[in-house]
């Protein structure tokens, strides 16, 4: 046998044939075993390096400052658990310290059935102001609070906005009705409200 | 199989983990390497696994080809590496019984293939079996991938002279082994 018959003979042997699910399936086998090739592993190494610090600090001290919040409100729930009677509020000295304890954060102090509740801003972004008694009688439940001019807030079932006007009149804003201390304007029907400024010496 | 442009193109693509330009390079050779591991193991499974293994290196290490060979050379190289590492590893496993593991490696490839290859093809596969592994891949690489001695020098890394030798080798052995076998047969 020469090497021209031998190299005949050899390319005369057939290979056996792959199926053809196989062929087809087998590029999609192959990607579903790849790991991240050296350049892509390094490519995501340094994207983690990369990673901006300001974010990460950011993070960090928010964290931090969620921490101090609720343990302040933990520290406060003490406080108007000692000193809630059955108008909390008409007591200057909570209110003075609830404020010095959250600054520019409490857009109200809410008493009702419930007990008393503290409404924080999530940032210091409640502008100094006299503080703003109000209550409100539904015939059924009375619910009084603290707050600010220019803050919405939920009372007795009504999401209203509270104003204060440089005369010191109030005006209470609700969905379904306007209610001022000045004015005697009133479109609500049921409600018994009373509101009044809280004066310098509840700041 | 030259590089076309579309083929550099894929290779650029998948260096940026492109899985779909990947896959086309698959799509592309894997009918080359199947027939190389098969005929470096003479087992349909065995060649599954190692095609595979060959296009999961190959994308480990696409950042080191450079282009001054053909990425089919390139490929092939991984492929031939992949099969002589997992005839090492067979030798090491089956080492009292290698001969025997041989021969039913090839046997197999009937149950494997789910198709009786013909007398002829399990005949010359049974041969190619016989060879040490390195004369083996050299067989492969000139008579069934087509390419010269000089090709086939710089796929497995060695000197055209060392290729020419280890073909002369198989060819005196695969002479012995497919005459007597012809003449049995006849």
């Amino acid at each position: 046998m020469n090497n021209s018959e031998l190299d005949a003979k050899l390319k005369a042997a057939r290979e056996p044939a792959l199926p053809t699910d196989y062929r087809n399936a087998f590029p999609q086998t192959v990607l579903k075993n790849l790991r991240p090739s050296p350049r892509e592993r390094a490519r995501e190494e340094k994207g983690k390096v990369r990673q901006p610090w300001l974010p990460r600090l950011a993070w960090g001290m928010a964290t931090a400052a969620c921490i101090l919040i609720a343990f302040a409100i933990g520290h406060w729930h003490g406080l108007a658990e000692a000193k809630a009677g059955k108008d909390a509020l008409a007591n200057t000295e909570f209110i003075q310290e609830t404020l010095a304890m959250f600054p520019n954060r409490v857009r109200a102090i809410v008493q009702d059935e419930r007990g008393v509740n503290l409404v924080l801003s999530d940032q210091e972004t409640v502008p100094t102001s006299t503080p703003i008694y109000v209550r409100i009688c539904d015939g059924k439940n009375c619910s009084s609070l603290v707050t600010f001019s220019g803050q919405e807030i939920q009372i007795a079932g009504q999401k209203l906005t509270v104003l204060s006007q440089p005369d010191g009149g109030i005006i209470l804003e609700g969905n379904k009705f306007v209610w001022s201390s000045s004015e005697r304007i009133y479109a609500g029907n049921h409600l018994k409200i009373e509101a009044k400024n809280l004066g310098t010496a509840a700041m | 199989m030259g590089d076309t442009d579309e083929q550099q193109t894929w290779i650029a693509q998948s260096r940026n983990g492109d899985p779909a330009a990947f896959a086309a390079l698959i799509r592309a050779y894997q009918p080359m390497i199947h027939s190389l591991t098969y005929r470096m193991t003479g087992s349909l499974a065995d060649c599954q696994d190692l095609a595979q293994e060959t296009f999961i290196h190959a994308h480990q290490q696409l950042d080191s080809f450079n282009g001054t060979s053909k990425f089919s050379s390139w490929l092939y190289r991984i492929a031939v590496n992949a099969c002589l590492d997992w005839r090492r590893r067979e030798a090491r496993r089956s080492q009292l019984h290698d001969s025997w593991s041989r021969n039913r490696a090839v046997e197999s490839t009937e149950v494997d293939g789910r198709e009786a290859l013909d007398d002829l093809s399990r005949e010359v596969q049974a041969a190619l079996m016989k060879l040490p592994d390195k004369q083996r891949a050299a067989i492969a690489l000139t008579v069934y991938g087509g390419h010269n001695h000089a090709e086939a020098a710089k796929i497995l890394g060695c000197s055209e002279t060392t290729i020419s030798w280890r073909i002369f080798s198989a060819r005196r052995k695969l002479k012995k082994l497919l005459s007597k076998k012809g003449d049995r047969h006849e």
